[in-house]
């Protein structure tokens, strides 16, 4: 295997060069051709001469090359300026979040085997969505990108997500990846441009002139697809069997890529990627379309992929192992989660310092330094003594009861106060995403990215008691639909902890009709007690609802 | 004149090709001693958590003293051991009286749950895995030049120029060698 980046250096400038050339050749057709038409349709009926067929001449047809080579240095220039980061927004990918517990293990991982291909820097990256999928990206600058679905990080075990990396890393160091990145980004400024002026569309047709710029757009999608097509012909299905080569030649486990290839097909490994025209840096193209699994040179030319069952059959041969064994593996399948169970202790833990306080001549406590805050009449003057010592002063001369006085807490900047209790809300981890809790109402407040993290995350075990709940929300909703919509009390009443700005109270959505709290500039949400984890039971068991809903009926 | 002409290209020949094995020679062991360094860097990363987690394993323990007595002489070892040959022993004893320690843990069950102590499982995992995938690739790189360096041609080359073949980093632990699965 060419592990020496000179050769591949070398490898993979040829084959972009060719590339380069193949876009300036192709629209010197299409401008020639379109010259072509102009010429003997156009103008021949305009003047009123007899048709005859004529080809430009030499001085129109450089012209037209010279016109094919702007249009194809801009369109070059433009796509592969800031690469990772527009493919990435494209597919709604970020970094990992250093915080999560989840992509701190997904970041252990491709550091690993980034040490496995011999030290090059690799940046994990995520795409929120519950299918499972990986990428990689590698730009002019060599900056290299790895990227996976949270859904692969919460139903793979770790070997097998190695064995997915291990294939991605593949791709980075056999120079395939950064092929397929740019001509991957070849296509997305059709993408753009498309979205673009179907925003102008909207515009246009309330002027009555909708009809030129979907002639446009028509006109712009037919070359898309048509470049697209052919791009797709300068990307090899057989790099895929390289890169998975390389990947058992890593990880030593044949086995573990197996399963996480047959995984990957069975679950919906396009649903939530928006990964057309990009399949080529996926690990199993998102989209389904029947060429991918069909053999011969059709398939061959304008697939991406192979054939998954005939990629599954190979690993299985190194692995000396059948079918059978592998789905059997697959139903005993053991995945341990990446988070510490110690996380999930809920209430006060008990190492923290407590204090008492002196009042209506008894001692009353002990109290929490963020319960002191809120006690009623509690004064600089009252005398207080802290849990397990005898020594008793003034409030104002303990130091950390003394802030307590000195400023309220919304004055802080790096402090978010529970919008019911005004206490300072606790940092800490809910399913390996980190979120806002309060002590004492339980409430919680979770960034906008959070959310979909942890509906997609199953570690959390239910008590009974929100099972309960969620059925008896799950019943309200059928109420609902079988009458009318229900009204939201549409109020704005609590303060979002960290813009401190109003919250808008409103259904979650009106399939779970649970009412939170949204802050209306971050977009985090207001969950009180019980809420995120009645709406997560709710999501995650939705099949068992409708299941459930057909039997009655 | 035609047979010194003959001669003369041979020669010019012989030394064109003499050069081209020593270089790609030379490249093979840079890479060797790079892939090396790639260990080193995570042998230190082990040995700088070592100290860490024995502070908060000693509050705990009160019974199993020579357990983490063996862990820190492990590590001095490892430290001090100069040749690769010295090393890789050291490691490997380093590896099995951690994994003793990690066996005694699961005893405290209070110890168990420590933050602290969790974050530092996580991440002696973590470097242990770097640690072999660094001498995969180490191992690899050693394999490529010993090879070159034995095979004829080359062979003749890397006797004039004293090449010697390396050693492999190997590892004793047989429980290591059966499996590369990795468990968390």
């Amino acid at each position: 295997m060419p592990f020496s980046f000179i050769e591949i250096e070398q490898k993979k400038s040829r084959l972009i060069l060719f590339v380069f050339l193949f876009l300036i050749f192709f629209y010197f057709l299409t401008v020639w051709l379109l010259l072509l038409i102009v010429r003997n349709f156009f103008f021949a009926s305009a003047f009123g001469n007899e048709f005859i067929f004529t080809f430009p001449p030499l001085s129109h047809t450089l012209i037209a090359l010279a016109v094919a080579f702007l249009i194809g240095l801009l369109h070059w220039s433009v796509s592969t300026s800031n690469l990772i980061d527009k493919i990435s927004a494209s597919i709604d990918a970020s970094p990992v979040d250093p915080k999560d517990n989840y992509h701190q293990y997904l970041k252990n991982i491709v550091d690993e085997v980034s040490i496995a291909i011999g030290g090059r820097h690799i940046e994990p990256y995520v795409i929120p969505t519950s299918a499972l999928n990986a990428y990689s990206l590698v730009d002019f600058q060599d900056n290299a990108v790895i990227g996976v679905t949270e859904g692969l990080l919460a139903r793979l075990n770790r070997s097998q997500i190695e064995a997915v990396v291990g294939h991605e890393a593949g791709h980075i160091v056999s120079g395939d990846s950064f092929n397929a990145t740019v001509i991957c980004s070849l296509s997305e400024i059709y993408k753009e441009t498309v979205s673009r002026l179907g925003q102008g569309t909207r515009e246009f047709r309330l002027r009555g002139k909708g009809g030129v710029l979907i002639l446009l757009i028509f006109i712009v999608l037919t070359i898309m697809n048509f470049l697209n097509q052919l791009l797709n012909t300068f990307i090899s299905r057989q790099r895929e069997y390289r890169a998975d080569a390389v990947s058992v030649r890593l990880t030593r486990n044949p086995l573990a890529l197996a399963e996480a290839l047959r995984l990957i097909s069975q679950k919906w490994h396009g649903s939530g990627i928006n990964g057309e025209n990009i399949e080529s840096i996926f690990i199993v193209s998102p989209n389904v379309r029947s060429i991918e699994e069909q053999e011969g040179l059709a398939a061959d030319l304008f697939a991406t992929h192979p054939p998954i069952d005939k990629r599954v059959n190979i690993l299985l041969d190194m692995a000396h192992l059948d079918e059978k064994t592998l789905d059997e593996n697959i139903k005993n399948m053991i995945r341990v989660s990446p988070i510490a169970k110690a996380e999930f202790k809920e209430g006060v833990s008990s190492d923290k310092k407590r204090w008492f306080v002196f009042k209506q001549d008894e001692w009353q406590g002990p109290f929490l330094l963020d319960e002191l805050r809120v006690l009623k009449g509690f004064s600089p003057t009252d005398w207080i003594k802290i849990e397990g010592q005898d020594s008793v002063f003034e409030a104002f001369n303990d130091d950390e009861v003394n802030k307590v006085f000195g400023a309220t807490i919304e004055d802080k900047e790096d402090s978010y106060p529970c919008p019911h209790c005004h206490t300072n809300l606790n940092e800490l981890n809910y399913e390996g995403v980190p979120i806002l809790k309060c002590d004492f109402c339980a409430g919680s407040f979770v960034d906008y990215s959070g959310i979909s993290r942890i509906f997609i995350r199953e570690d959390k075990e239910f008590s009974q008691e929100i099972v309960d709940l969620a059925s008896s929300v799950y019943k309200t909703k059928l109420r609902y639909n079988s009458f009318s919509k229900p009204g939201t009390s549409d109020d704005w009443i609590l303060d979002c902890p960290k813009c401190r700005k109003k919250m808008h109270r409103q259904f979650f959505v009106y399939s779970y009709p649970v009412e939170i709290d949204r802050c209306p500039s971050c977009s985090g949400i207001w969950f009180d007690k019980q809420e995120l984890e009645v709406l997560q039971y709710l999501y995650q068991n939705k099949d068992k609802f409708l299941l459930q809903d057909k039997n009655s009926v | 004149m035609i047979i010194g002409l003959i001669l003369l290209v041979v020669l010019v020949f012989i030394v064109g090709w003499v050069f081209m094995v020593y270089n790609s020679l030379i490249q093979l062991s840079v890479r060797v001693k790079n892939a090396w360094s790639q260990i080193d860097v995570q042998l230190k990363r082990r040995h700088d958590l070592i100290p860490n987690l024995v502070e908060t394993v000693k509050g705990y323990m009160n019974y199993e003293k020579d357990t983490l007595e063996r862990v820190i002489k492990a590590r001095t070892q490892a430290i001090d051991a100069s040749s690769i040959k010295d090393k890789a022993q050291a490691e490997n004893f380093l590896t099995q009286t951690l994994r003793s320690l990690f066996a005694v843990v699961e005893r405290y069950p209070d110890l168990k749950a420590n933050q602290t102590m969790l974050k530092l499982q996580d991440e002696l995992t973590s470097t242990e895995n770097k640690i072999a995938f660094s001498r995969q690739y180490y191992n690899d790189e050693v394999m490529r030049f010993n090879t070159r360096i034995q095979v004829a041609p080359d062979n003749i080359v890397a006797k004039m120029f004293k090449f010697s073949t390396q050693d492999f980093f190997e590892i004793e632990d047989k429980a290591e060698r059966q499996s590369p699965q990795v468990k968390f």
